[in-house]
């Protein structure tokens, strides 16, 4: 009886669907930038048995920005994101999580897709910034394709597959945004807590439209919809005052800040992006 | 599978596990010592090489991606016995202490360099956030560096 045939350590589908026919392989998992993979071990987490390493597919690169919309393929890095998005005020959320997260040699590596789609990555930066942008997900299955809001994504990215996170779509609009985070240095760990914003103003400055998301306060990123609904109408400069009702998070205890402390830096993290957000419309 | 890639200027083929990671390769099959293999996680910037051109943290590149990629190891900024500028005001600056980050510290600025002739003292830092030094020698790497900025700069407004 002939043996049964192992599945390879690494495959490098070139087309979406040669990608996800791979990702059926038993314990197959998507690779995109490996940054996150690569550190398996020291989590004690076991490794895949096959790697489905995306990085020979085209679509998957792509960095489409125009005035009503921005598409970006699931293997675009942060570095290139942050290059690429130019200096508007309804995308700066995103350049500037695109650019502050982790540190330059990670930046090049690490992509968009590797980060919505790491489901023990409490800190990621691009989830909190998208998710203020009303982002929409496109999702590729043996079905075909499916579009989600980024929100509804990250509830379901822990499903079974085979699937694959094939792009991110980001309106462009009147609206301004900030991305606040604390790292325990000044820049190159993981943040303590995020705070990404977007948010429409009245003629006399006060909130028409607000969008804000938490990340590395919770297990996962998620919108901070109570102040969503505390902050309409009232005027940006008391958002962080509003932002001292934490109530309904669930702040996560873990070795490098404990959860009080996380829920004790929202407010200003809510006041600095605030702030940021004030400048851009003084 | 086979991986065809350059490493200092020489090709070079490997059949091992494709998941890797590129500082094993380094260390383990080349005998190539520089990148130090510390935090595995990309923080410490201990293994930082330049993957076609762009300072990377070798521990987090697996060999599988890297089919083609040219590779420069700090072994390969300078030919043998002689030391490239960074190096060399290293040596001038006195800056080595203990020696764990300085090779990654060494690729990380050479390519600023490459990039930036004239760095301000911010983007020299900034250049370095994925570089820790445990001796916490910063501010002497940072005047190293700026040692090399050309006598006539371009200035902010001209970059």
């Amino acid at each position: 009886m002939p043996a049964a045939a192992q599945s390879p350590p690494m495959v490098l589908p070139r087309s979406v669907a040669d990608a996800l026919a791979a990702l059926a392989l038993p314990g197959a998992q998507a690779v995109a930038g490996a940054s996150w993979v690569m550190r398996a071990p020291l989590r004690h987490e076991p490794q895949a048995p096959t790697w489905v390493a995306l990085a020979g597919i085209e679509d998957l690169h792509r960095c489409d920005i125009t005035g009503d919309r921005v598409r970006l393929g699931a293997l675009v890095t942060h570095d290139r994101l942050a290059h690429a998005l130019p200096a508007a005020p309804d995308l700066r959320a995103l350049a500037q999580a695109a650019a502050g997260a982790a540190n330059p040699g990670v930046r090049r590596i690490a992509t968009l897709g590797g980060n919505l789609c790491a489901t023990g990555f409490a800190a990621a930066d691009l989830a909190p910034a998208l998710l203020a942008l009303d982002a929409t997900v496109e999702i590729a299955t043996p079905q075909g394709r499916e579009s989600l809001p980024m929100e509804d994504f990250l509830t379901r990215r822990g499903a079974p597959g085979p699937w694959l996170l094939t792009e991110v779509t980001i309106p462009r609009g009147p609206w301004r945004s900030a991305h606040a985070r604390l790292p325990m240095r000044k820049a190159g760990d993981y943040p303590a807590a995020i705070v990404s914003l977007s948010a429409t103003l009245t003629p006399e400055r006060r909130i028409e439209r607000l969008l804000a998301a938490i990340g590395a306060v919770e297990q996962a990123p998620r919108r901070w919809h109570a102040l969503e609904t505390r902050a309409k109408g009232e005027p940006l400069a008391a958002l962080a005052d509003l932002a001292q009702d934490t109530a309904g998070i669930t702040a996560r205890d873990a070795l490098d800040a404990p959860g009080w402390y996380r829920l004790r830096i929202l407010p200003t993290l809510v006041r600095r992006a605030a702030e940021a957000i004030a400048e851009d419309t003084a | 599978m086979t991986i065809d890639l350059t490493v200092n200027g020489q090709p070079r083929r490997f059949a091992g596990d494709p998941r890797t990671p590129l500082i094993d390769l380094l260390r383990e099959d080349l005998r190539l010592t520089g990148a130090k293999a510390v935090c595995r996680e990309g923080f410490c910037g201990t293994c930082t090489v330049l993957v076609d051109g762009q300072p990377v943290p070798a521990c987090l590149r697996p060999v599988g991606l890297l089919a083609g990629a040219e590779i420069t190891t700090v072994e390969g900024l300078a030919p043998q016995g002689d030391l490239n500028p960074v190096q060399r005001a290293f040596l001038d600056h006195d800056v080595v202490q203990c020696g764990m980050c300085f090779s990654g510290m060494v690729v990380t600025l050479t390519a600023l360099l490459h990039r930036n002739t004239a760095p301000t003292r911010a983007e020299v830092k900034a250049a370095l956030t994925g570089n820790m030094c445990r001796c916490t020698g910063y501010e002497r790497i940072v005047d190293a560096v700026l040692s090399l900025a050309p006598a006539d700069p371009p200035t902010e407004a001209a970059r």
